[in-house]
C-alpha cells in the first residue's frame, strides 16, 4: 500500500481528520482547515525551492549486504517513489541565483542515510567546492540505514569530513531540517551548516522517542524534539513556516553572494 | 557464535578501560568535567606517561558490578561526556599527545536529558575533531561499540580490536528487532560485526588475541602502532583517516 497521496483523491488530514482534496492540499501540502503539513517528496521539494534544476550524474550501487527482506523494501520505496535513493540532488537555481542543492526524501525508507545516499551527499558537496557554489541541504531522515550496518555508520564520519572540508574552503552552506531529522544524520553533517532552520512542525532529535521511553522510561517534556523548543534552547538559527521557505533561502543566498 | 561474544564482552570480568589505563600508563592526570555543564563518569578523560612520552586516554567506563553500571549509565556518554573528550583533543593536539581512545559501550546516552543538552552536536563535534586531529588517534575496542556514540571514538588512524569485541551500526538487539518475525539468529550471517569480519573489510588494522597474555598484547600492539604513526606529518595523519574510511566504501561502490 503506497503511503503517498494517490492522483485525484481525497486524502484525510491526519491532525484535523477533515477529508482534502488533492488541490486543497495544493503543491505545499498544508492543510486548509488547520494548517498541517504533510511530508513533502523530493520532486515536490524541488518545486518549491528551484525554478531550474539540473541533476548531478546519478549514483547507484548494488545493496552490499544480503539483508533479509531488504531488496523487496529498497524496490518498493523505488516503486512508491519514482527515484532510486532518498537523496536527490543538483545544481540549482531559485530568484536568479545558483547553489547546490541536495534532498532528502522521508518517502524512501525514511530518507535513511546508507552508502548511496552518503556518495551523493560527498557528491554534492564536491561539486559545490568545485564549482564554487553555496550549499542547501534539505534534510529528512531517521537516521542510518541498518540494512547496510557499518557501512552506513561510515557515512557520517566521511560525509561530516567533507561538508568540514566545504566549510573550510568558504563556501556558504545552508541545512533546512525538516521532518523528521534524527539519529546518526542529525548526529553528523545536520547541524555542520552556517546556517540551520527548521521548517515548522519538524521533529529533530537524535535519539527517538520510543527509543528514549523505553530505556529510561522518563515522561517526555512537552514539544519534546520539535522545532519550535530546539529554537527556544538555542539549537537553531530559525523556524520557518513552509510556505515562507523559499523566500528565506532566497535571502541568505542574497547575503552570501560572493564579491 | 554472537551470542556467546557478546556474553564475554558484556561481563563484570571483561577488561575495563580503567585495567589498561592503570597497567599501561604512570603519573595518569584526569581530567573533570565540560568546563560547561558536568562531568561524565561514563568516560574517562585524561594523560599519562606510556613509553616515555606523554599520550591521551579516552576511556569509556562500563562498570563492572550494577552499582557501577548505574552510576557510569552502563558506558553510554552523555553530551557533556563528548565535550570532555573535545576538551581532552584539544591539549593532546596543542601539545603533541597521540590519542588512545578505549571503548566498550552501548552508544551514546539515549534520554531526556542528552536531548536537552545537545547529543547531536557534541557527537558531531567529537567526530570532526578527532577526524582532522594533527596527532595520531587509535582506537581500541574492549568490548562493543555501536552508533554514531562509537564512531565518534572511533574516527581513528588506526582500529585495534580485541578478538572477541563487535563494532555495528546498532545494538544487535536493535539490528534484530527489524528482523520482524524472524527467530533470533546469528547477525554476523547478514551484517559484518566481529574484529575478523571487520579486519576483512580492511576497516580493522589489527586483531588483539584474548589470553593470559591479553594486556602485554595490548601494550605492544599500540607502541607498534605509534612508532609507525608518530613518523607521518600532521597533513598525512589528517589525509590517512579521511582515505582509510572511504577506501572501505569504495570497496562497495
Ligand atoms: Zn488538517
Amino acid at each position: 500500500m503506497s503511503h503517498l497521496p494517490a492522483v485525484g483523491t481525497w486524502r484525510q488530514c491526519p491532525k484535523c481528520q477533515r477529508n482534502v482534496h488533492r488541490l486543497e492540499w495544493g503543491s505545499l501540502q498544508i492543510c486548509p482547515h488547520c494548517g498541517y503539513y504533510l511530508r513533502l517528496t523530493a520532486t515536490q521539494r524541488l518545486q518549491q525551492l528551484a525554478t531550474e534544476f539540473q541533476p548531478l550524474p546519478e549514483i547507484t550501487a548494488a545493496a552490499p549486504f544480503a539483508f533479509p527482506g531488504y531488496q523487496a523494501k529498497l524496490a518498493q520505496a523505488q516503486q512508491q517513489t519514482g527515484a532510486t535513493e532518498a537523496l536527490t540532488a543538483g545544481v540549482a537555481t531559485l530568484q536568479q541565483q545558483r547553489f547546490m542543492l541536495g534532498v532528502m526524501d522521508s518517502h524512501f525508507m525514511m530518507g535513511t542515510l546508507n552508502m548511496i545516499v552518503g556518495a551523493r551527499l560527498r557528491q554534492v558537496i564536491a561539486a559545490a567546492k568545485t564549482q564554487q557554489l553555496p550549499l542547501v541541504l534539505v534534510i529528512a531522515s531517521g537516521g542510518a540505514r541498518m540494512q547496510e550496518g557499518i557501512l552506513s555508520l561510515l557515512q557520517m564520519n566521511t560525509v561530516l569530513a567533507a561538508y568540514d572540508d566545504l566549510n573550510a574552503a568558504g563556501n556558504y552552506t545552508l541545512n533546512i531540517l525538516t521532518d523528521p531529522t534524527m539519529g546518526g544524520v542529525s548526529a553528523s553533517f545536520a547541524f555542520a551548516a552556517d546556517t540551520v532552520i527548521a521548517e515548522a512542525g519538524a521533529t529533530i532529535g537524535f535519539a527517538g522517542k520510543r527509543v528514549i521511553q523505553k530505556t529510561s522510561r522518563e515522561p517526555l517534556p512537552p514539544a519534546f524534539q520539535s522545532a519550535a523548543s530546539l529554537y527556544q534552547q538555542g539549537q537553531l538559527d530559525a523556524v520557518v513556516a513552509r510556505t515562507d521557505l523559499a523566500a528565506v533561502v532566497g535571502q541568505l543566498l542574497r547575503l552570501h553572494q560572493r564579491k | 557464535m554472537l551470542e556467546e561474544q557478546l556474553k564475554k564482552i558484556r561481563s563484570a570480568e571483561r577488561i575495563s578501560s580503567a585495567a589498561v589505563i592503570t597497567a599501561l600508563t604512570t603519573d595518569f592526570f584526569t581530567l573533570h568535567g565540560d568546563r560547561l555543564q558536568a562531568d561524565d563518569p561514563a568516560v574517562t578523560v585524561g594523560y599519562g606517561c606510556f613509553h616515555q612520552q606523554t599520550a591521551l586516554f579516552v576511556g569509556v567506563n562500563r562498570g563492572a558490578t550494577l552499582q557501577q553500571r548505574l552510576d557510569y549509565h552502563f558506558g553510554a556518554l552523555s553530551p557533556a561526556g563528548y565535550r570532555k573528550v573535545n576538551r581532552g583533543l584539544s591539549q593532546a593536539e596543542k601539545f603533541g599527545w597521540p590519542v588512545i581512545t578505549l571503548i566498550n559501550m552501548p552508544g551514546a546516552a539515549a534520554d531526556v536529558a542528552a536531548e536537552l543538552n545537545g547529543q547531536s552536536q557534541a557527537l558531531a563535534a567529537t567526530i570532526s575533531q578527532m577526524g582532522r586531529l594533527t596527532v595520531p588517534n587509535i582506537a581500541l575496542f574492549l568490548g562493543e561499540g555501536e552508533s554514531g556514540g562509537a564512531l565518534a571514538l572511533a574516527n581513528s588512524n588506526r582500529i585495534l580490536m580485541l578478538e572477541n569485541s563487535i563494532y555495528s551500526v546498532a545494538s544487535p538487539e536493535a539490528v534484530q528487532a527489524i528482523l520482524k518475525g524472524d527467530e533470533p539468529q546469528d547477525l554476523t550471517k547478514y551484517l559484518p560485526m566481529t574484529a575478523a569480519q571487520l579486519a576483512k573489510l580492511g576497516l580493522v588494522d589489527q586483531i588483539i588475541a584474548e589470553d593470559k597474555q591479553t594486556m602485554v598484547r595490548i601494550d605492544q600492539a599500540l607502541q607498534q602502532q605509534l612508532a609507525e604513526l608518530t613518523t607521518w606529518s600532521a597533513v598525512q595523519l589528517q589525509q590517512q583517516r579521511t582515505e582509510k574510511y572511504l577506501t572501505v566504501l569504495a570497496k562497495f561502490a
